[in-house]
């Protein structure tokens, strides 16, 4: 057996500071590995969101131990969760979260803002991913002039420009139509194709079938569906 | 590699200017006239020090004047201390002995000149005019920096000669009818005739200057080598009416000193002081040290530059607290940017250099621009007001300097609000 690249062990979550505290996780057991494609399903408020965010390191666990690809994640200082979130983890939002002033290149090119190497030197990088993604002749529009789905493909080439070890998507076709829907998860499915990590959270028993093992929060606790 | 990505840090800050160029525009406006005004107050104060250190400087920087003063009441008999009167005569003021002692006594003096005055008619024909005639050295055209307009100044010949020459304003030729060559013509003065050698140009004899140099606005003054007047006249002079008759004796009425070293000035006039008042308990005398007054007209012409730099400084700090205030909605405004930025990787700092770069043009931007203002504000003023005004590197510097540091203040607080933001909730912010 390999070694996971997440591993959550007895996590909870709990919101507000007064009692009764909102207890949402309620000692998560996950382990998942390399190259495998993740979906978690549950019934609206009952923490998926909360989960995805723990795992990509936007917010800690109130306890528990969260691994990611075997380093202790889950009491870090900001500054090393921003360097975390910016070399490991990508973001594909519901909402694409396109900053709207910026061209279509220039949003792939955020992330590489932040981290070690250079915009000029990862110029070429970031072209062949928005060509992967089929966004070639877009590149220098702005968010506004895209439809959603091309909105979502420039938000997937940005998750991808810092190479990271997990992908995360917050139901990534909640707001397309089902045909373009259907394209992001073809592209999601070569994504997987290519060993990436991927974890995503939807609504869709149908969407999540295309994943190739499902999990349901129930309770604040994790269920393996099977398959 | 660090100054690489620090470069295109800025320039991503930049971008978000470019992406909204109307505010940024109008905000910037604030800072541009503040730094417009800024420059224009600095350039007037400076154009005002200029003109003053050109008015005191006529007067020679180096130079201690001393003029002779007719004590308070002059009429009266009661002799307290040193008499100053004899009979009927009118009898005060600096003496040949005072002039003496400054030169045999005081050390590091260049030159020491006596003056005498006396008023006297000057005819041209019928025509007359009431002067003053100035017994003076040769020198001292050239410490006060008099300069002839045609002619000849007077001459150490003239001394010896005891010649009956002089050199006059050109007013007074006006107001004596001469409007042919000056040169050559014959004045009478009193019963004597003088010749005019030389004509000074005007434009020396204003403001605080024609105060000191005993001119006065009429340009009646005739310059007269001094040795004629006091061998062939003495310093006695009569003014009378119908039955009564004053006499006036004023050995010197003044008395130009000039220091060797600028330096030395004020300790010189120290030194002099301290003889003077020995020889006139009455002060029948008052000294006129040129760089002591320019140094107090400077002090107060300082104050009168900070307060108006302080005035224009409001429109510079409105300025600020506009941009702190655009920034702050910016910052509501771009919630969600700040909270995506943050979930692909922006540590705390980096937003806040963001948003420090984005003030920080914006104000360097509107200081540059306030300059050009300020410049276009003093060609103005200078046209419409005739006032001397100068724009100094340092005044520009002075905005440069004022304006970074308005971009960064008014930009810390609505960085580190961005900064601050939960990065979740940011990015669920509508
Ligand atoms: N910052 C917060 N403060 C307090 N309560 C919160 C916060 N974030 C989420 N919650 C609560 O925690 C619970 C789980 O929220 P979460 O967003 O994880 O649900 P979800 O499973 O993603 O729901 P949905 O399918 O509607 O997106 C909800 O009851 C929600 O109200
Ligand atoms: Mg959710």
């Amino acid at each position: 057996m390999p070694q996971p690249i997440i591993s959550l062990e007895g996590i909870h979550k709990y919101y507000g500071e007064v009692e009764p505290r909102l207890h949402v996780l309620k000692g998560i057991h996950l382990d998942v590995t390399q190259g495998e494609f993740v979906s978690i399903m549950g019934t609206s408020g009952s923490g998926k969101s909360t989960l995805l965010n723990l795992l990509g390191c936007l917010d800690v666990p109130t306890e528990g131990s969260y691994l990611l690809g075997g380093k202790d994640v889950s009491q870090q200082s900001d500054d090393e969760l921003s360097r975390i979130r910016n070399e490991d983890i990508g973001f594909i939002f519901q909402s694409f979260q396109l900053i709207p002033q910026l061209t279509v290149l220039e949003n792939v090119q955020v992330p590489l803002l932040y981290g070690e190497s250079s915009i000029r030197e990862k110029e070429e990088h970031c072209r062949s991913i928005l060509d992967s993604v089929g966004l070639s002749h877009r590149l220098s529009h702005r968010p506004s002039q895209l439809s959603g789905g091309e909105c979502q493909r420039v938000a997937i080439a940005r998750s991808l420009v810092n190479d990271p070890l997990i992908l995360l998507a917050d139901e990534p076709t909640g707001n397309l139509d089902s045909k373009t829907g259907q394209e992001v998860l073809e592209l999601m499915d070569s994504l997987h194709g290519d060993g990436r990590t991927i974890i995503m959270i939807t609504h869709d028993q149908e969407v999540a079938l295309r994943a190739q093992r499902q999990v349901r929060i129930h309770d604040g606790l994790v269920i393996e569906e099977a398959s | 590699m660090i100054s690489r990505k620090k470069k295109e840090l800025l320039r991503m800050g930049l971008q978000s200017l470019l992406g909204y160029p109307m505010r940024t525009v109008l905000t910037m406006l604030g800072v541009v006239f503040g730094v417009g005004s800024v420059i224009a107050m600095l350039a007037l104060g400076a154009g005002a020090e200029k003109e003053l250190l050109q008015e005191i400087g006529r007067l020679g920087i180096q130079n201690i004047i001393i003029n002779s003063v007719e004590p308070d009441q002059p009429e009266n008999n009661s002799s307290s201390g040193s008499s100053s009167r004899r009979g009927w005569i009118n009898y005060y003021g600096l003496k040949f002995k005072d002039h003496r002692q400054i030169v045999e006594t005081i050390p590091g003096i260049e030159r020491v000149l006596p003056v005498h005055l006396s008023k006297k008619k000057a005819w041209n024909g019928s025509r007359w005019v009431e002067s003053t005639l100035f017994a003076v050295e040769p020198d001292y055209f050239e410490v006060f920096g008099l300069e002839i307009a045609s002619g000849r100044a007077l001459s150490p010949q003239d001394e010896e000669d005891l010649a009956r020459v002089c050199v006059v304003r050109s007013g007074l030729l006006q107001e004596l009818g001469i409007y042919e060559d000056p040169i050559g013509y014959v004045l009478t003065i009193e019963d004597q005739k003088f010749t005019i050698v030389g004509v000074l140009s005007e434009d020396r004899f204003q403001g605080y200057a024609q105060k000191a140099l005993v001119a006065d606005a009429r340009s009646s003054e005739i310059y007269i080598p001094y040795q004629t007047v006091l061998k062939r006249q003495g310093t006695r002079s009569f003014s009378g009416s119908a039955g009564s008759w004053e006499a006036t004796d004023v050995e010197l009425n003044q008395i130009v000193v000039e220091v060797e070293n600028l330096d030395q000035v004020i300790l010189t006039s120290r030194t002099i002081e301290n003889l003077l008042s020995r020889n006139h308990p009455e002060k029948d005398y008052e000294m006129i040290v040129p760089l002591e007054v320019l140094a107090q007209r400077r002090k107060t012409q300082q104050v009168f530059n900070i307060a108006l730099v302080a005035i224009a400084s409001i429109s510079l700090l409105v300025g600020g607290i506009g941009i702190a205030n655009i920034m702050l909605a910016t910052v509501t405004e771009r919630t969600r940017e700040i909270g995506v930025r943050r979930a692909l990787g922006a540590q705390k700092r980096h937003i806040i250099a963001q948003f420090l770069t984005e003030t920080t043009t914006i104000s360097i931007l509107g200081g540059v621009l306030g300059i050009f203002l300020g410049f276009g504000l003093v060609q103005i003023l200078v046209i419409f007001t005739g006032w001397t005004a100068v724009i100094t590197p340092i005044s520009i510097m002075v905005a440069l300097t004022i304006s970074v540091a308005v971009g960064i203040t008014s930009g810390i607080y609505p960085a580190r609000r961005a900064a601050a933001l939960d990065p979740i909730s940011a990015l669920r912010h509508q």
